[in-house]
Parts: C-alpha cells; structure tokens; sequence
C-alpha cells in the first residue's frame, strides 16, 4: 500500500538565465512503514523533490506538472491553506544542516512550545508534555531545552531536529542528509535510532543522501536520482547485489568496501549536465562507458524489469554482462562527449 | 572608556591653549589697565606654565570644576548642567524614535520587495539621508512655524512660562509642543540607516535555513515575519545603534542651532564663536560624555538582545 | 551564515598595473547595470561641468550687489532677470548657487581622497605588521570612534582658521577610522595567500610588498569607502558653513543657507532663497550613494539576488 505516490512530477526553477527543470518527470512510490533512501549526487534534484513534496518552495521555483498524491489527495493541486493542514501534521522534515533550520534567538524548548501549541494546536501542558516525550524519544537530555542551538553540539542538533520532526507524529518523514554533518560515530547512533523509530512509530521515511553507505545501512528499499530524473529503484539489498543502471554501478565503484580485497576506487569522470539545456538523450550517456548511439538520441524511460525492480536503461536487460565489465577501470576513462 | 574621555579632555586642553590668538582678547575690555588684564589672567590662570595648567585642569575636570564661563561669567558646570537636559531629551527621543520608525519601515520594505512600494520608498528613504539635516530643519520651520503658524519658532518654553520642577517642564504641553519641530527633523535625519540596514538584513534573514523551516513548520507567515525573521535581522540594526548615536550628536549640534533649542549644541557654538574656552571644553566633554554613555547602554542592549554574544561573554 | 560573522571580502587580483585596469571595467560594468548608480555618474558630471563652467553659466558675481540706478535689488523674487530671486543684500541666488557648485566638489573630493589615503595606508601597516603597531593603530581609531564628529569639526575649524582646507584637513583626520578598518581586514587575509607568501620567500621587503602586491588589491576597498566619503564631507561642510565657521571668502551652499537663516529668509517665506541650495546638496550626496551602492554590489555580491 503506497503512501506517497509520486507521478511524472515537473519542478522548474525561472533564474536570470533561463529555466531549469531541476526535477524532470519523476515517478516514485513510498510505502507504509518503510524507509526509501534516495540517492544521488550534489545537485540532481533530491532536495528539490523534498521541497516539493512538502510544498516549500523558493520564490523562483515551482511546480510546472505532475502529481503528488498522499493517501490519494494531489498534494500539488490543493489550494494553500488545504495544504497547510498537511504540513508537520501528516508530512514533516528533517533538515540538511540542522543548525541552521533551528532559530539561533529562542531556546530550544521554545521552539518546541512554538510548533505544538501553534501548528498543533496543543495547550500548554499537553505540550510540555509533549517536548519532554520527544526528548527521550531521540535521546536527547531533557535539560537541553533549556539551551539555545549554539550551546548544543551536532550530534545534539540533529536529534533535536529529528524530534521536533516527531511533534505531531506525522505518517511520513523527509530526511534530507540527516547525518552527513555528522562524525561516523554519531552517525551510526542516530541511524539507528531512526530505523527504531520507524518501527516503534510506524512511520514512513524518505532519506535523502548521497552517501550510498547510509542508504545500505538504513533503507528497506532505494531509489537512484541522475540529472532531475529517477533511473533506479528497488530494494536495497537487489540494488546493491545486482545494480541494473551503469549509474549505480559507476556509485558503488566510487565508495570504498570493507570486505573486497584492497582495490582502487573507480570515479565516474566527467560532470552532471547543465539541466538548462538537458541533453536530448539520455543525461547519463556522456559519462556512460555503456553508451550506444540510440542512448544519444532517445531518453530511456523509468520501466519495470521484474516486480519491485525498474530501471531506466536501454540495456538493463544486458545488466548482467555489463556489471562484469563495470569493475574494470579502464571502462570508466570514457571520452566525456 | 574612561580613556577615551581623557583622550578627549587632554586633545581640548592642548587645542585651546596653543591655538593662535590670545584668548582673552574677546573678553578683555581694552579700557582695562595692565594691571587688571594682569590680575584677570592671574584669576583664571593663563600666566602659568603649560604643564601646570594641565595638572590643575586635569584635577578640575575630575571634580568637575570646569572653570568660569567668559561670556556668562557663571560657573561652566552650571551652565552645561542646565543644558543637559534639553539635548538629553531632544537626542535619546530622536534616536530611540528613529529606530522605532526606522526599523519597522525597513521591515515593511523587505515585505515589500519587487513592488511600487519599494521602488519609491527606498529613493525616498536615500533622499532623506542625503539632505542636510539643519535644511530638512529650516523648510519644516518655515513651512510649519512661520507660514502655517502651528508651531512655535525656538527656544523650549513660551515667553513668560515658568515650572516647577524639570519633571514637571518636560511633560508639559508646552515642552512638548516647542519640541515638536526639532524632533521631527532630528527623526528624519537618523532613521535612514536603521531603514536601511533593517531592509537589508531581512532580506537577508528571509533566505535563511530557519525561516525556510519555519514555513514547513506549518507556522502561519505573520508569525514568521515577526519572531522569527524580525527578530534575527534586529540584531545588527542594533550593532548600528553606536553609529546613529555619533551621527545624532552631530545632527543635534546642528537642529538645536536651527531651532534656538537651548542645548549642549547652541552652547557650544555660541562658546566657540565667542572663544570661551572653558565654556566650550566643558560643553564639548559633557558631550562626548553623553555619546559614550549611550554607547554604553547600546551594548548592554545588544548583549540583552543576542544570546550569543552573551553567552561568550559568560 | 549571518549576524554578526565576517563579510565575504572580494576575491583578490594579481598584482600589477592591470588591477587599476580592471578596477575601471569593474566600475563600467557596475554602470551596465545598476540603473541607479548611472543616475549618480550623470549628476556628478552635471555638476562638475556647472562647476567648472560657472563664469559662463552664472549671470552675474555671486558676491557682487546688484543695483539698478539707485535702487538695491534686494529680495527680488524669481523672474526672468534673476532666476531664483535675490539676497537681502541684493546679490543673485542663482549665480551664488552655481558658484557653490566648486566649493562642494572640491571638499568633496580632496576629503574623500584623505580619507581613502590614510585610511588605506593604516589599514594596511595594521594588517601587515600586525602586533603593537596593529594594537595602537587600532585603539587610536577606537578612540577616534568616541569623539563626536560633528562638535569637534566645530572646535577645530573655529580655532584653525575658518578655510576650506582646514575643513578638509579635520574631516581626514577623524574619517579614516572605518576605510582602516575594513582595508585591515582585507590585508590580513591577503597576508596568508599564496602570492603574497611567495614573494616574500623571494626576498621582496616589506615596502614593496605592500606596494606592488597588496595595495592594488585593496584598491576597490578604498575607492568604495573614497567614494562614501565624499557625501559625508559636502554634508560636513555644509552644516559647518551654516554655523558660520566657513569660509566665509568662498561662496558655499551651506553658506548661502546661513545668510537665508540670519537673514530671515525663514519667516520671510523665501523658499527661491533657501530651497534650491539643500536640492544642490542632496542631489550631490545622493549620487555618492547610488555610486557606492552599485559599487558595492559589484564587491560585495549578495546571492540572493536572483
């Protein structure tokens, strides 16, 4: 049962020098209960489709098409103050760099005071309850809310941010890179805290990152951005044994592995597009060691190979042959067209 | 602190001492005999060395003896102490208001970004700033005291008024009614910074992470604008309030000649165009000091106001 | 982040003559688009050609009576032989005006010339030496900071001598504390680049590291702050003018707002008299902000500028 369905969603940022499609036809699907990590790098739209789930947008971006249905409303249709309703009650965030999303100003129990009273329309001991709740929810001391962001250390922040997430026991949760500030100790700590929650809270959550590591770590099933578009999705344990896209073949070549022999770390060469003037093809296909003449000229849609597996490949049906030669390193020094 | 106040102390000693032109040319009747001019430079003290009157102004000014005037032939302190108030008024008002009025248009600009009301406010807003303050002051005395005849023209009090009590004068009708004009001026010539600056740091504040997720928070955007980013974008309007509070003394130097406000400013020049010194030096210190105990209420504003700053000083 | 941290100073260029080179595209490219700040240049040089064209525009000698046969022409208003009307003495408002044209530019700029100058030269023997003479440079602009401005113009003008350049002499005495402070800034981060480091392991001495190397890097600071200046010195000027410490030899525009005042031109209703001096005034001051403002951007650029 699907709680989110994402379809063919379009979001356009107007700049000085054009407009750029930073998610271009995404479709997607978050379940009950689960964690989907989704994956890619800096600048392929992640965030952007955070954003746009949550309806938060900058002043020069928005929705061009698509739709968003949360337990089958179309959240990009629903007129603002509908949609205000959704907003930390049914869908909250956890932000990128969390000391930034708290006000430096205000302590941080009244921050809390502020979203349980006002957006969740609490009164004033059920919401002192409430933070205190929280707090030992995420592990965080409850004689912090007396201090203000600055006096807290990152690891301390981010559980905040999780728990003021929490407030109102929303059904889903976006993590945008909850932990990549973090030290890998830390890291761990709150990782796992999180997959706990999700089985404690039976919540949905949408991890945002770009650290395949984590995605391993903590997500039930995975979803591989590129360029403003989805070209992988699956379950995280498949996707890691048997990537069918070149792309996240290229990813898992590029982080270290504990239990191979020593080798060298392939990078994928080259840089993502200029998604003010996409490539015609496939976005992918420049840096593609795979590349044939048809992924220049024809973009490759998002299809299922198997139940639960898709992939937007023209060879993925190849995909076997092609992750052998995907550990070769001289496969990856490709001309970037 | 009190450093600056010596500096300053020490600067005027030696300006009015050395500069050319014997001081007590403006007062010394040329009637007298040598031995009154004598005996009159005996009594405030000119025939001594250099480094004597030094030690003996420095040990006055501590006490706060700061001589006799020339001019009024009253003692300096009680002069200047008379004065304090008027400038006290006039300036803390003028500050305190164009900050009031200056931050809250600032804001409102930055809510109005991209619109008619920006593109016209802020040229106004530079106009302002770029007028001279003592012209600002004339049109609106010509205007609203000589032509429409709804102000009186100078001074702080009606010929004939007398008070009781400083309390009593300063909450008067006619106090307030005298100045009136005079703080207006002072008004518009300050509150263009802390707009400025106001606009500048929301718009700034507007775009950061916090505000961002204030409106994923579901908070309604009244309550954003307001605690959140208005209180974030006050704290180097604050900073500024040290900078506004130098130009005011100036400015008030200036509106208090325009308006025969009878201030520490007036004094002064009237004290420097008479050369009388020690009238002048005592006027001036009184003024520094006013500037750096404001300065001093500002930080203490700011470190109230930033928990930050605070917090490192712990 | 905000609030209170360091600004973004602005990426340094390679030492040499071509940093002046590219200071003045830098300036074009500011004129190309800020709309604003191409308003400020036409002023100026409207200005500047009244100024230096003023025996041929103004109609008659701004100190000179004017009479006809016997009678004084005196608090005439405008018309078409005098076209903001006359003095109480019978002098042209308009010729005066002109006339003042010169003394407000040349305050104006000589002052924020001295202030761009010393400030510069603080800032950068602050920055680059560091340790006490950082220390006293410093504390001597803190102390600076604490003196009220305008009351000791006032002081040291009166007992100077009333003259433009004595004028112009205090206010780059007291000015230069803020140009100091953020060229100091700027030279502490230089201090640590590569190049500056390299030239120094090549033996260069300390005077011409700071010579060739750092200071044409510092030039767009100091021109932006030169340029702040100028507004605040014609202001000063002025309002020392109006207080009668002037000059009283040079036919000023705040001069001419203290011989309205004294004169009564307030309850007299003459606006022709007293209103178009402060436009002068303000115009000229104006176009110092628009200048230094889209300068300022071009330096300091704010990202959210979409």
């Amino acid at each position: 049962m699907a709680l989110l369905t994402i379809e063919d969603l379009r979001v356009e940022y107007r700049t000085s020098r054009g407009v750029t499609r930073a998610v271009d036809g995404v479709n997607l699907e978050v379940h009950e209960g689960e964690v989907l990590g989704l994956v890619g790098e800096s600048g392929c739209g992640k965030t952007t489709l955070g954003r746009a789930i949550i309806r938060v947008l900058p002043r020069n971006a928005g929705i061009a098409g698509g739709r968003i249905l949360f337990d089958g409303t179309d959240l990009a249709a629903l007129p603002e103050p509908e949609m205000a309703r959704y907003r930390w009650r049914e869908i909250a965030m956890v932000p990128q760099a969390a000391m930034d999303s708290l006000d430096p100003v205000y302590r941080l129990g009244d921050q809390f005071h502020e979203v349980l009273t006002i957006t969740g329309r609490l009164a004033r001991a059920a919401a002192r309850a409430r933070a205190l709740e929280l707090c030992d929810l995420v592990g965080l001391d409850r004689r912090r809310l007396a201090a203000y962001p600055h006096e807290l250390s990152g690891g301390m922040r981010q559980r905040a941010a999780i728990a003021l997430a929490l407030a109102l026991s929303p059904r889903l949760i976006l993590a945008d890179e909850p932990v990549t500030a973090l030290d890998v100790v830390v890291q761990h700590h709150i990782l796992r805290r999180l997959r706990q929650l999700r089985a404690e809270l039976s919540l949905s959550v949408v991890l945002v990152t770009h650290d395949i590591s984590v995605i391993a770590q903590t997500c039930d099933r995975m979803a591989v951005m590129y360029a403003g578009k989805i070209v992988e999705v699956g379950r995280t344990v498949d996707v890691f044994a048997r990537p069918q896209h070149p792309y996240t073949m290229g990813l898992q070549n590029s982080f270290p592995n504990l239990l191979r022999p020593q080798e060298m770390l392939i990078p994928i060469e080259g840089a993502p597009p200029d998604l003010l003037t996409p490539p015609p093809g496939c976005r992918f296909a420049p840096r593609c060691p795979f590349a044939v003449d048809r992924c220049l000229v024809d973009s490759p849609a998002l299809r299922e190979l198997a139940p639960g597996r898709c992939a937007a490949c023209h060879r993925a049906e190849e995909a076997d042959v092609l992750r052998l030669h995907a550990r070769e390193a001289q496969r990856w020094r490709v001309p970037v067209l | 602190m009190l450093l600056v106040l010596w500096v300053i102390a020490t600067i005027l000693f030696l300006i009015f001492r050395l500069m050319p032109g014997n001081p007590l040319v403006a007062y010394i009747d040329p009637t007298f005999t040598t031995e009154q001019q004598q005996a009159l430079m005996h009594e405030f003290g000119l025939d001594l060395p250099l480094w004597q009157q030094y030690a003996i102004f420095l040990r006055a000014s501590a006490t706060g003896d700061m001589g006799v005037s020339f001019t009024y032939r009253a003692p300096v302190w009680k002069l200047v102490w008379e004065a304090l108030p008027n400038t006290l008024i006039l300036t803390l008002g003028a500050v305190v208001i164009a900050f009031v009025t200056g931050t809250i248009s600032g804001a409102f600009l930055a809510w109005k970004r991209g619109t008619a009301v920006e593109s016209t406010g802020i040229p106004l807003a530079l106009a302002v700033r770029a007028a001279p303050e003592f012209w600002v002051g004339m049109i609106l005395l010509a205007i609203f005291s000589f032509s429409l005849r709804w102000f009186p023209s100078s001074g702080t009090a009606s010929p004939g008024v007398v008070y009781a009590s400083l309390w009593q004068q300063v909450t008067s009708l006619d106090f307030l009614h005298h100045l009136a004009l005079p703080l207006v001026t002072l008004v518009l010539y300050l509150q263009g910074l802390p707009l400025l600056l106001m606009r500048s740091n929301m718009l700034d504040v507007m775009e950061e992470e916090f505000v961002v997720m204030a409106r994923m928070k579901g908070l309604p955007e009244g309550r954003i604008l307001l605690r959140h980013a208005a209180r974030n974008a006050l704290l180097p309007v604050a900073t500024a309030f040290a900078l506004v509070i130098g130009y005011s003394l100036g400015g008030n130097v200036v509106v208090e000649n325009v308006f025969s406000w009878p201030g520490l400013g007036r004094l002064l020049v009237r004290a420097v165009a008479a050369k009388d010194y020690p009238l002048a030096q005592g006027a001036f210190l009184l003024i520094a000091a006013v500037a750096i105990a404001m300065n001093l209420l500002a930080d203490i504003a700011y470190s109230w106001l930033d928990p930050r700053v605070s917090y490192a000083k712990r | 982040m905000r609030n209170g941290s360091v600004q973004v100073l602005p990426r340094p260029r390679t030492p040499g003559f071509a940093a002046g080179r590219r200071a003045w595209e830098s300036f074009r490219g500011v004129l190309q688009h800020d709309r604003f700040a191409v308003a400020g240049v036409c002023i100026y040089l409207v200005f500047i050609l009244v100024a230096a064209a003023a025996p041929l525009i103004a109609p008659y000698d701004p100190q000179q009576t004017i009479t006809k046969g016997d009678d004084l022409m005196a608090n005439q208003p405008p018309g078409p032989s005098f076209l903001l009307g006359t003095t109480n003495v019978g002098r042209d408002i308009f010729s005066q005006l002109v006339y003042g044209a010169r003394p407000a530019l040349t305050v104006g700029f000589t002052a924020a010339f001295f202030v761009a100058l010393i400030g510069t030269v603080v800032g950068i023997v602050a920055g680059y030496y560091g340790g006490w003479i950082d220390a006293v440079l410093m504390r001597l602009a803190d102390v600076a900071f604490g003196i009220p401005f305008l009351p000791l113009v006032i002081v040291l003008v009166a007992f100077l001598g009333p003259s433009l350049w004595n004028i112009v002499l205090t206010m780059a005495l007291l000015l230069w504390k803020d140009t100091a402070r953020v060229v100091r800034a700027q030279v502490l981060s230089l201090r640590e680049r590569g190049f500056v480091e390299s030239a120094r392991v090549l033996g260069a001495s300390p005077l011409r590291l700071m010579l060739v190397h750092i200071a044409p890097n510092i030039l767009p600071l100091a021109l932006l702050y030169g340029s702040l200046a100028i507004g605040w010195a014609i202001l000063t000027e002025a309002a020392v003018s109006f207080l009668g410490f002037g000059d009283s030899t040079r036919i000023s525009w705040g001069f001419i707002l203290q011989d309205a005042y004294i004169s009564q031109a307030l309850s007299n209703g003459q606006f022709n008299w007293f209103v178009p001096p402060g436009i002068c005034i303000m115009l000229v001051v104006m176009a110092g902000y628009f200048i230094s403002r889209g300068y300022e951007e071009l330096l300091f650029p704010r990202l959210r500028r979409q």
